[in-house]
This record gives structure tokens, C-alpha cells and sequence, in this order.
């Protein structure tokens, strides 16, 4: 705790009722030795310029709604401590996406590409409740957790080349989250989510860069569920040409 | 042609997969036995003889194995490069430079398998 002088915070500001481009403006924090950069914008909101507009709610990196750039890299506001930084801290929207203004950006696109890969178990035939639960062991869960735990924070998809320059790309956060489905022992959907998979901006639009990984706070390395599903796109697209389509269940 | 890769892409990355399983596993077991092995002596001259290994790669299992280190690896290549010049330059000019990365990986394989099949 205590001081820690004072810092720059240059937010990035658009009001799109009065300006055409986005503009910058600077403001002196003084700045907690603990703080971390949402709470300079939290100051800045309370005590300078009420006029200032972000996402935020959990403060615990759990609700993934304050995800924006700080010095140029794609970060959780809350989880990203200001005394790693010098005096002159630059906070910009997310990259890669539409501004609505000042910090807060559009995320329908986002949400599009989410339900575009059905994320929700896909059975056959659905369980009567009288046959009792779908049991899965620790290790089934274990097959998919790790991509379970996304918190659709969309920092990968500012981080990622591939975003920016193709629009139909589906994106590092929703092939995870297939692919968490297609991991799930409960599920039977994956051929149907392989064939998203496999269309314009699937899988095979991802370049490697890796920098969905990288940026993800949650440590669900979205890069590995990518090039998972791009083995088993593969396996799939196998299985259908030895069974035909509509030979298939 | 931009639907036809699209359909192709299974098999590209297949190969491109392929290319990086043996570009991690072969190529440096093959550097390490044929770049430090035999120069410091710890494999016999003998066993890496001209006439034994002419003899070894113009076997069956060994035309494969060549042809699998030469082919794979060079769709593993062109397949980055095409992807690293979208990285850098944008989604709009892979309508010319994924059918040359392709064009140039089928072509160099067909000379590949060419080369092998005469041994």
C-alpha cells in the first residue's frame, strides 16, 4: 500500500455525437502502489471525469468485461498491476473491434461467432431423466476443463493477426469453446461443429502466430484448442469421405 | 480456386502437420548423426559407406522415408509462408500467394518423388 507518486494516464476518448476520429486525453493519477490500472480509471471516473466510459464489474478478473489496451498490449484491466509501468500509462480500446465510445467497444460480432459453433451439449437422443444422469469420470472432465474456463474477456481476438484481417475468421475464445464441446464425453455434436470448423475462416484460418495464448489470463491457451480441432477438422473430414454423410447416425 | 483450397485444407494441413511431426524428429536426428556423429567418429566410417547408403535409401522403406523428409516438410514450409504473409500483409493478397505456395509445394513434391523413384 501507500503512494507511489504519481502517473500519466493518456486514455483514448470517442464520442460519437461530437467526434469523427477518437481523440486522446491525459490525466494525473496519483497512483497506489497496489493499484492496479482499473483503479487509475476508477480515480479518474470518481474524482476528475465522471464523463468517462468503460467496462468493468468483478475486479477479480472473473467477469472478462474490462479488457482493454495498456501500452499497446490486449489486457485485463484488473489484472494488470500500474507499478509495472512507467510514468506514462497509454489505455486504448480493445484492438479489433468496433468503438462505441471512449474505451467500450461493440461485441456483437464477438457473440455472433460464439453461438456460431453451438456451445451446448448436442445428443442424439436425448436422456429420459428417469435413466438417471449422463455420468462422466474426473479424467473425461480433465479432457476439457482447461478449455472450459474461458471467460470471453476477447483479449485473444485483439491479440490475434488473424481477426484483424479476416472478418469471417471464428476466432481464438469460440473454436476453444467448440472444442471444449467436442472434448465433452456428453457430447455428439462434433461432426456438426467440425463442419463449421471447416468452413471460411474456420480453423484453417489461424496462422500460428500465438499470440491468442499469450494474451489469455485465464491460461486457457486457446492456441492449443485451434490446432486440436485443426487435427481433428482432419480426422473428421477422413471419417466422411469412408462414410458418406448421410450414411452416418 | 479460393473454394478449392478451402476444400483442400484437411489434407494441406495434414501434410503440413506431417512436415512439422518429422522437421522436429528426423531432421535433427539426421543433422546429429550425419553433422556430429560421423565427423568426430562415434559412428564407424563403414556404415555410412556410399554403396550402403545408396543401398539403404533405394530400398522400399527407404525410398519412403526420403520421400516423406522431402515432401512433407516442403508443404510444412510453403503452408507458413502463406500464412506469414497474411500476418504481415493481409487476408486480400492470399488470393494470389496461397495457390503459389501450393503451386510451388505440389511442384517441388511431383520433382521429389520424381528424383526418388529413380534411385
Amino acid at each position: 500500500m501507500g503512494s507511489n507518486g504519481k502517473k500519466t494516464i493518456v486514455v483514448t476518448r470517442f464520442d460519437p455525437d461530437r467526434d469523427e476520429v477518437p481523440r486522446t486525453q491525459s490525466y494525473e493519477v496519483p497512483v497506489q502502489s497496489d493499484w492496479q490500472v482499473l483503479d487509475a480509471l476508477n480515480f479518474i471516473k470518481d474524482e476528475i471525469d465522471p464523463s468517462l466510459s468503460y467496462r468493468w464489474s468483478c475486479r477479480m478478473a472473473v467477469c472478462g468485461s474490462c479488457g482493454m489496451m495498456v501500452n499497446g498490449e490486449a489486457k485485463l484491466s484488473c489484472k494488470d498491476p500500474l507499478s509495472k509501468y512507467g510514468d506514462t500509462v497509454e489505455v486504448t480500446p480493445l484492438a479489433n473491434f468496433p468503438v462505441i465510445r471512449d474505451l467500450v467497444v461493440e461485441t456483437e460480432g464477438f457473440l455472433e461467432r460464439v453461438q456460431r459453433v453451438k456451445p451446448w451439449i448436442i445428443r442424439a437422443k436425448e436422456k429420459a431423466v428417469e435413466e438417471g444422469p449422463v455420468r462422466q469420470s474426473p479424467r473425461e472432465l480433465a479432457d476439457f476443463s482447461q478449455f472450459s474456463m474461458c471467460i470471453n474477456c476477447m483479449l485473444c481476438y485483439s491479440a490475434c493477426p488473424v481477426v484483424g484481417n479476416e472478418p469471417h475468421f471464428l476466432g481464438p475464445a469460440a473454436i476453444a469453446l467448440g472444442h471444449r464441446y467436442n472434448l465433452d464425453s456428453r457430447d455428439e455434436g462434433a461432426d456438426e461443429r467440425y463442419q463449421i470448423f471447416r468452413e471460411e475462416g474456420g480453423v484453417y484460418a489461424c496462422t500460428y502466430a500465438n499470440e491468442c495464448s499469450e494474451v489469455c489470463p485465464k491460461n486457457v491457451d486457446p492456441a492449443a484448442a485451434v490446432n486440436q480441432a485443426k487435427v481433428g477438422a482432419v480426422l473428421d473430414w477422413a471419417k466422411g469421405l469412408i462414410l458418406p454423410r448421410g450414411g452416418e447416425g | 480456386m479460393k473454394g478449392l483450397i478451402l476444400r483442400l485444407e484437411p489434407v494441406i494441413w495434414f501434410f503440413f502437420g506431417s512436415g512439422f511431426l518429422i522437421g522436429c524428429l528426423l531432421f535433427p536426428a539426421t543433422i546429429f548423426a550425419l553433422g556430429i556423429a560421423a565427423p568426430l567418429g562415434w559412428v564407424p566410417a563403414e556404415a555410412l559407406a556410399y554403396d550402403r547408403v545408396a543401398g539403404l535409401a533405394a530400398s522400399l522403406p527407404g525410398r519412403v522415408v526420403l520421400l516423406a523428409m522431402l515432401v512433407f516438410p516442403l508443404w510444412n514450409g510453403l503452408n507458413h509462408l502463406r500464412h506469414f504473409a497474411i500476418d504481415l500483409g493481409g487476408v486480400k493478397r492470399d488470393l494470389w500467394i496461397a495457390p503459389l505456395c501450393y503451386g510451388a509445394a505440389l511442384v517441388l513434391s511431383l520433382g521429389a518423388l520424381f528424383a526418388v523413384v529413380r534411385l
